[in-house]
C-alpha cells in the first residue's frame, strides 16, 4: 500500500506517508457497494449508540399486558411483544448490547491473538511449537458445544462471562494468521538489521514487525467483528446466549421460534432479523474492500 | 596488532530425522575457520554460492548461533555470550546487508532509521541526535531533506548508502559487508565501493568484505580468504592470492574471471582448459576422501594454503 500519489495535491506535501489511507479511500470510491456499505455501517452503528441514550432499559422492558402484541402505531413504532414491551426500544438497546459484546470479543481475541501470533512468528522454535500445539488442540474442540455446555452448567452467567467464554475459542484463528505473517516478516533483513543495531526483541516485535502487518490486522478485525455479531445472536437465538431479561438482537429473533408469532406478529422479529442481515452484509463488504486495499494485486482503485 | 580474533569458528545446522526426531547429521555451513582483524584493513571473503560466506558474517555479528570455536574481541571472549544488545561489542561491529531494500523498514522515515543505532548505543540529546543524523547524511552525500522520506522513495544506490550511513552511525571498528554491491548496477557499484574506501581511510574502519565478485574484492581488500564448503582453501594478502595462487580451487576461480579484451581469447581458453584438467587430475591432493578441504598450512608469513605437503612441493 505504497507509492500511490499521483494526486497533484499530495505532491505538494514533501513526503506523503504510505499509511495507505489514500489507497483505502480510493478503493471505496471505486467500489460503489463498499462505499454504500460503509455509509450504512457507520449510520447503523452510530445511530444505535446515539438512540440508546434516549431509552431506559427498565422502562422499555416493563410488562404491560394491555398492549400485548400491539401492531406498529405512533405509540409503539414497531409494535410490542408478548409482554407489551416496545419492540423499537428493544431493538435499539438489543443492538447496542450485541454490538458491545461483539466489539469486546473482537478486542479480546484480537489482542490475545496478535500477541501470541507475533511471539510465535518472531521467536519460532519451542515457543512457536508449544502455542501451535495448543491452538491445534483448541481447533479440534467443538467450540459451539462447549460454549452451550458451559452456559448450561454455570448457574448465573452474565454478559461478562459470556464474552470470556466466546473469546476463549476465538483467538486461535487470529493467532494463526498473525503468526504466518509475522513469520515471513521476521525473516526479512530489516529485522536482522534492528537486531545488530542493538534494539531489543520487544521493541522489534511491536515497533518494527507489527506496523508492517497492520493492514492485515485491520482487515481481520473487521471481518471477525461481523462474525462475532453472528455468534452472539446465534447463541441467543438458540437460547444459550444472554438471559432473556437482557434484550439483544438474538432475543428478538428468538421470538420467531413460536409459529404464531412467526406468521402473525411479524413486527416482533422481522426488524431485528433485517438489522442483523444489513449490518453483517455491510461490514463484510467493508472488510472485503479493506482486504483488497491491503493487497496490491486485488486492488480496484 | 589485531583487535579481534576468530578461532576455529564452526556453525553446524543439525539435520533431524527418524522416529524420535533425533539429530542424524549436520550441515557443516562453516567448519573451522580462523581470522584476525587489524584496524584499518579490509578482509575479503570469496567463494561460490552456499559455501558459508554469509553464515560466517552473520555468526560473527551474532545472528547465527556458533556451534564451536571462539571470537575474542579486545581480549574478551564474546562467543554466543548472552550479552546486552547495547553492549560495546554490538556497538563496534556493524553490518551492511546485501539487499538494501529489505534491510530498511518500509514504515520508518530515514531519520528514524538512522536514529535507531544512535538511540540504542549513544546517549545523545535530541539536538545532538539530530545533528548526528545530518552529519551522517552529509557523509554519504545525501541532502538533508532526505530525513523525512521513506525508503521506497530512493534508488538502489541511495538505499545502500543509507544502509552504510546507519552502519557507521556509532563509529564502529569493524563493518561486515555482506555482498553490499551485488544488487547494484556497475556504475553505482563503483560509486558505493569508492565511497566505502573513502570512509575507511577517514575513520580507520576495518571491513569484512563478503563477495563472490573477485574484481570487487581485489579493488577493496588487503587480505583475501577463499572459501569452499565452509572452509578456507587459501588465505593471504591480495598479492599472494592474485599473483601466486597455490590451491587448485583458487586457480580455477581466478581463471573464471571474464576478460573483455578480445586479444588472446584463444590463449585464455586454453589456459582455462589446462586449469580444469589440472583440477580433475590433482583433486585428490587438495581434498580428502570425503571431499573435505585440508587444514591450512603456511607457505610464507602471510600466505596459507589448504593442501597436503606433497601437493605444495609438487605443485610449483
Amino acid at each position: 500500500m505504497v507509492k500511490e500519489k499521483d494526486n497533484k495535491k499530495e505532491q505538494e506535501i514533501i513526503s506523503a506517508p504510505p499509511t495507505g489511507m489514500q489507497v483505502v479511500w480510493r478503493e471505496f470510491i471505486k467500489d460503489r457497494v463498499a462505499m454504500f456499505s460503509l455509509i450504512i455501517m457507520v449510520l447503523a452503528i452510530s445511530g444505535v449508540f446515539i438512540a440508546s441514550l434516549f431509552f431506559d432499559p427498565a422502562e422499555v422492558m416493563k410488562v404491560s399486558l394491555r398492549s400485548k402484541y400491539a401492531p406498529p402505531s405512533s405509540l409503539h413504532w414497531l409494535g410490542a411483544d408478548i409482554g407489551g414491551s416496545d419492540v423499537f426500544g428493544q431493538l435499539i438497546i438489543g443492538a447496542k448490547n450485541s454490538l458491545l459484546i461483539a466489539i469486546a470479543i473482537t478486542l479480546i481475541t484480537g489482542t490475545v491473538g496478535i500477541f501470541i501470533g507475533l511471539a510465535c512468528g518472531y521467536f519460532g522454535g519451542w515457543i512457536d511449537n508449544m502455542f501451535m500445539r495448543i491452538i491445534d488442540f483448541f481447533i479440534t474442540l467443538p467450540s459451539l458445544m462447549i460454549i452451550i455446555v458451559f452456559i448450561t452448567i454455570v448457574p448465573k452467567y452474565t454478559v461478562f462471562t459470556f464474552i470470556l467464554i466466546v473469546s476463549l475459542f476465538g483467538w486461535t484463528s487470529i493467532a494463526r494468521l498473525v503468526r504466518s505473517k509475522a513469520l515471513s516478516e521476521s525473516r526479512r533483513d530489516y529485522v536482522n538489521a534492528s537486531k545488530t543495531l542493538g534494539t531489543n526483541d520487544f521493541v522489534i516485535i511491536f515497533k518494527e514487525v507489527m506496523p508492517n502487518i497492520s493492514s492485515i490486522l485491520i482487515v481481520e478485525a473487521t471481518l471477525s467483528f461481523a462474525g462475532n455479531i453472528g455468534i452472539e445472536t446465534g447463541l441467543t437465538f438458540l437460547g444459550f446466549g444472554l438471559p432473556p431479561s437482557t434484550p439483544s438482537l438474538g432475543t428478538l429473533v428468538a421470538y420467531a421460534n413460536n409459529p404464531l408469532v412467526m406468521s402473525t406478529y411479524w413486527w416482533v422479529w422481522l426488524p431485528a432479523a433485517l438489522f442483523i442481515l444489513i449490518l453483517m452484509l455491510s461490514i463484510n463488504y467493508v472488510g472485503q474492500a479493506l482486504r483488497r486495499a491491503a493487497d496490491a494485486k486485488q486492488r480496484l482503485g | 596488532m589485531s583487535f579481534m580474533q576468530i578461532k576455529d569458528l564452526k556453525v553446524h545446522y543439525p539435520i533431524r530425522g527418524g522416529f524420535f526426531n533425533t539429530v542424524v547429521d549436520n550441515v557443516y555451513a562453516v567448519d573451522g575457520i580462523s581470522m584476525e582483524f587489524e584496524k584499518g584493513k579490509a578482509y575479503g571473503l570469496v567463494g561460490e554460492s552456499g559455501c558459508g560466506k554469509s553464515t560466517t558474517g552473520k555468526s560473527i555479528i551474532g545472528l547465527e548461533k556458533i556451534s564451536a570455536g571462539s571470537i575474542i574481541y579486545e581480549g574478551e571472549n564474546v562467543t554466543n555470550k548472552r550479552r546486552d544488545r547495547a553492549s560495546a561489542y554490538n556497538r563496534d561491529i556493524q553490518m551492511i546487508f546485501q539487499d538494501s531494500h529489505s534491510s530498511l523498514n518500509p514504515r520508518k522515515r530515514v531519520q528514524d532509521i538512522l536514529a535507531e543505532p544512535i538511540r540504542n548505543f549513544l546517549k545523545l540529546t535530541p539536538q545532538e541526535e539530530s545533528r548526528r543524523i545530518n552529519e551522517l547524511l552529509a557523509i554519504v552525500g545525501m541532502p538533508e531533506d532526505a530525513r523525512l522520506k521513506y525508503p521506497h522513495e530512493f534508488s538502489g544506490g541511495q538505499k545502500q548508502r543509507l544502509g552504510i550511513a546507519r552502519a557507521i552511525a556509532t563509529n564502529p571498528k569493524l563493518i561486515i559487508a555482506d555482498e553490499p554491491v551485488s544488487a547494484l548496477d556497475l556504475s553505482v557499484q563503483a560509486q558505493v565501493l569508492n565511497f566505502m574506501k573513502d570512509i575507511q581511510d577517514e575513520y580507520g574502519l576495518s571491513y569484512l568484505f563478503i563477495s563472490h565478485d573477485l574484481g570487487v574484492v581485489k579493488h577493496m581488500c588487503d587480505y583475501i580468504s577463499i572459501m569452499y564448503k565452509g572452509r578456507f582453501v587459501e588465505s593471504g594478502t591480495k598479492k599472494d592470492i592474485y599473483d601466486n595462487p597455490q590451491h587448485i580451487y583458487t586457480k580455477r576461480l581466478l581463471s573464471a574471471i571474464p576478460d573483455v579484451t578480445p586479444n588472446g581469447r584463444e590463449d585464455r581458453k586454453l589456459e582455462r582448459i589446462e586449469v580444469e584438467r589440472n583440477y580433475q587430475a590433482e583433486h585428490k591432493q587438495y581434498f580428502d576422501e570425503n571431499g573435505r578441504v585440508y587444514d591450512l598450512s603456511p607457505i610464507s608469513d602471510t600466505h596459507f594454503v589448504a593442501a597436503t605437503s606433497s601437493a605444495l612441493k609438487g605443485g610449483n
